[in-house]
């Protein structure tokens, strides 16, 4: 074999590797020839091309806006008129961040009067927030709910029952709605949560045991909130509550509060399953004429157990005695069961039943639908 | 003894002078966190809001993680109302101004991604429609790199002295992103154009950079469970269309899609939508490898 040869050999012989080579890289490249050239071309590219531009919808500086409706049915005992229906109260909502120190929030209600039907335009709400106060602290001004215990700062839309506790409603009506200021302080805990609310109020206008003083004397208020993160999925909070301030005697009253709510949410099905144990206790303090006290007590304690995505069921225990009267012993017992649409929609059922050492027995079934339009914020944990 | 003693102190303020040093990030979701993890490496402190099996459109706005924000120096959110309903509430309890919308610390990683399904007009009606447009863009890895150059400049904002630190990251991120993506896309190529049913409307970047086409939704609506009628119009589509495969996530049950399959023979796959969706799932990548593997495996 002359050297022309061999070398031709060589040459066919590495020519056909190459070209198996080659041949194996294109039936690798073929099946995704497009996706991949697309895929390459973009790679290749030194730069990314810019993203076309996209309209984020238009730029606005209005406010979230929504409405949430309040539809209630109810059917009780003992009255002269034993069934209504109606709207119940619409509430306005107005969030916004006012600029980079501050958000403020509008909460306005159109609700109806028990006794003429007709409806009324009233700030519920009406507060600035700051946002960058140093050393954790937040101020809030303007007319807010106060800070005291579990259901007083929530929007009554948002309670998984529809009629407050006996206990709650004895003490605080429909709840400490007050104007003034509010310090609030993220304790540096590193082991749990912990905030501590100072509020200093006018005092509500009608208020069972609490009144708006002629004088200078205001309601106070401190709260001291303690929140464990047991687990992933379970929670535990543990507040007190003090507040003090002037009755309709022109006295004080004082009453301390304690709350303890249990949650339990998995975390990964927790749109399909949750339970909650919340319960409050009052103890109440009030002075009245000839130097007399009223030392009296009130409680509530109930669970939410959501049995499906849609469905919850809440049961309610209430005890109560009144600020005025600790010789009233009030028992009530409900049951609500709660179907939620979406969360823009619930439809919820109760049926309640108090007995007290004063009065009558009331029964009374309930029903509510609650639908919100817009943009409504979250509602604490 | 002494000297020991004092050499352990020294030890402890030096840790501790250490984790003071780093940058404290707080993240919505574990994409965002795995991702913040890879461009900061060992200059951050990162945790995340909601876990990788969680849904990130319901996150209960616990205290706790008040604490985390009102400490950290940057915060990075999905954005496009993913988690209006929970992270608005949590920055402004924070009483933390580094991390308010607007401030350095602020970091929005949708910035610049390219977004699908941006409606024209909104109505409730039609279910949990995100106004700004779908807002699952991390399942599509070139978005990675998006993100990846948002938490880049907003660690840059706040660390300007570790600049090209992260920007070497960046660089390497999207290098491997660059030579996954072909690798992920020779493994999909023989599936391009294969039809699938998803149970959310959560997977159209992925359908998009895959070319994969969802036929239905399980959800009649986005964010409304599935109704009998619904289930009966997908047995049918999974008829007609051959479907093989059904893609759920980890935080729906699989009830109603079990009983699709059961009457097609259609398999329930349960793919990870966030790092950390399951226990292999431990970074950015390994969630394509995942859901990859996983949805070949299903459609073979």
């Amino acid at each position: 074999m002359n050297y022309f040869t061999q070398t031709a050999l060589i040459t066919v012989f590495f020519s056909s590797i190459s070209v198996n080579l080659f041949s194996q890289t294109d039936s690798i490249v073929k099946p995704d020839s497009v996706l991949l050239k697309q895929i390459e071309k973009q790679l290749n590219s030194s730069q990314p091309p810019p993203p076309p531009v996209q309209m984020r919808t238009s730029p606005t500086t209005l406010p979230d806006i929504s409405v949430v409706g309040d539809f209630q049915a109810s059917y009780k005992n003992n009255v002269k008129r034993n069934f209504d229906a109606g709207i119940n109260e619409a509430e306005l909502a107005l969030q916004s961040v006012v600029d980079p120190y501050a958000r403020a929030d509008f909460f306005f209600t159109v609700g109806k009067d028990p006794v003429t039907g007709k409806f009324s335009l009233d700030l519920e709400e009406g507060y600035l927030t700051t946002l960058s106060l140093p050393a954790h602290l937040q101020l809030k001004a303007g007319k807010f709910k106060s800070a005291m215990g579990r259901i007083n700062p929530v929007h009554s839309h948002a309670l998984p029952f529809i009629s407050l506790p006996n206990a709650y409603e004895n003490y605080f009506g429909e709840g400490i709605n007050d104007e003034g200021v509010s310090l609030s302080w993220l304790v540096p805990n590193s082991l749990f949560y912990q905030e501590l609310v100072v509020q200093f109020t006018d005092g509500p206008i009608d208020n069972p045991s609490f009144s708006r003083s002629v004088g200078n004397t205001y309601l106070e208020l401190l709260h001291l909130k303690n929140f464990f993160e047991l687990s992933a999925n379970a929670t535990l909070e543990l507040g007190f509550s003090g507040i003090t301030g002037h009755n309709f005697l022109d006295l004080r009253t004082n009453i301390a509060a304690m709350d303890l709510t249990y949650k339990w949410k998995p975390v990964q099905f927790n749109t399909y399953q949750s339970f909650t144990w919340q319960s409050e206790a009052y103890f109440s303090n009030a002075n009245i004429l000839n130097d007399k006290v009223v030392n009296s007590f009130g409680m509530y304690s109930f669970i939410n157990f959501q049995f499906s995505r849609r469905m919850f069921f809440t049961g309610m225990y209430s005890y109560s005695n009144k600020p005025y009267s600790s010789g009233t012993v009030e028992n009530s017992y409900s049951a609500t069961i709660g179907w939620y649409a979406t969360e823009f929609q619930k439809l919820e059922i109760e049926g309640k039943m108090t007995t007290s050492n004063m009065d009558k027995e009331q029964n009374q079934i309930l029903l509510r639908w609650i639908f919100v339009i817009g943009t409504h914020g979250a509602h604490q944990y | 003894m002494k000297l020991k003693i004092v050499f352990i102190l020294l030890a402890c303020i030096g840790m501790a002078a250490a984790n003071a040093a780093k940058i404290n990030v707080v993240t919505t979701t574990a994409d965002l966190k795995s991702i913040t993890e890879l461009i900061g490496k060992d200059k951050v402190d990162v945790s995340s809001i909601a876990t990788g099996y969680q849904n990130p459109h319901f996150v209960d706005p616990k205290p706790s993680y008040i604490i985390k924000l009102s400490r950290a120096d940057m915060f990075v959110t999905v954005g496009l109302d993913l988690e209006t309903g929970w992270s608005p509430q949590l920055l402004s309890s924070s009483r933390n101004p580094k991390i308010q919308k607007g401030s350095n610390g602020y970091v929005d990683a949708s910035v610049g991604v390219t977004l699908l399904q941006v409606p024209s007009s909104i109505n409730r009606g039609e279910g949990d429609i995100h106004i700004y447009g779908n807002p699952h863009y991390w399942l599509d890895p070139v978005n990675g790199k998006q993100i990846a150059k948002n938490i880049c400049d907003g660690l840059e904002k706040i660390s300007p002295e570790n600049k090209a630190f992260f920007e070497a990251n960046l660089k390497d991120f999207n290098t491997k992103i660059d030579l996954k993506l072909k690798e992920w896309a020779i493994k999909m190529s023989s599936y391009k154009g294969v039809k699938i049913i998803a149970y959310h409307n959560e997977w159209c970047y992925f359908e998009q950079r895959f070319g994969l086409i969802i036929v239905d939704f399980m959800e009649p609506k986005p964010g409304i469970p599935p109704t009998p009628s619904q289930l009966v119009k997908i047995i049918s589509e999974v008829k007609s269309n051959s479907i093989k495969v059904i893609i759920s996530s980890p935080y729906f049950t699989t009830s109603s899609s079990d009983v699709v399959s059961k009457q097609t023979g259609a398999k329930t796959i349960v793919l990870g939508t966030s790092v950390g969706a399951f226990d292999n799932i431990k970074d950015y990548f390994d969630l394509f490898d995942y859901n990859i593997d996983k949805l070949i495996q299903g459609l073979n």
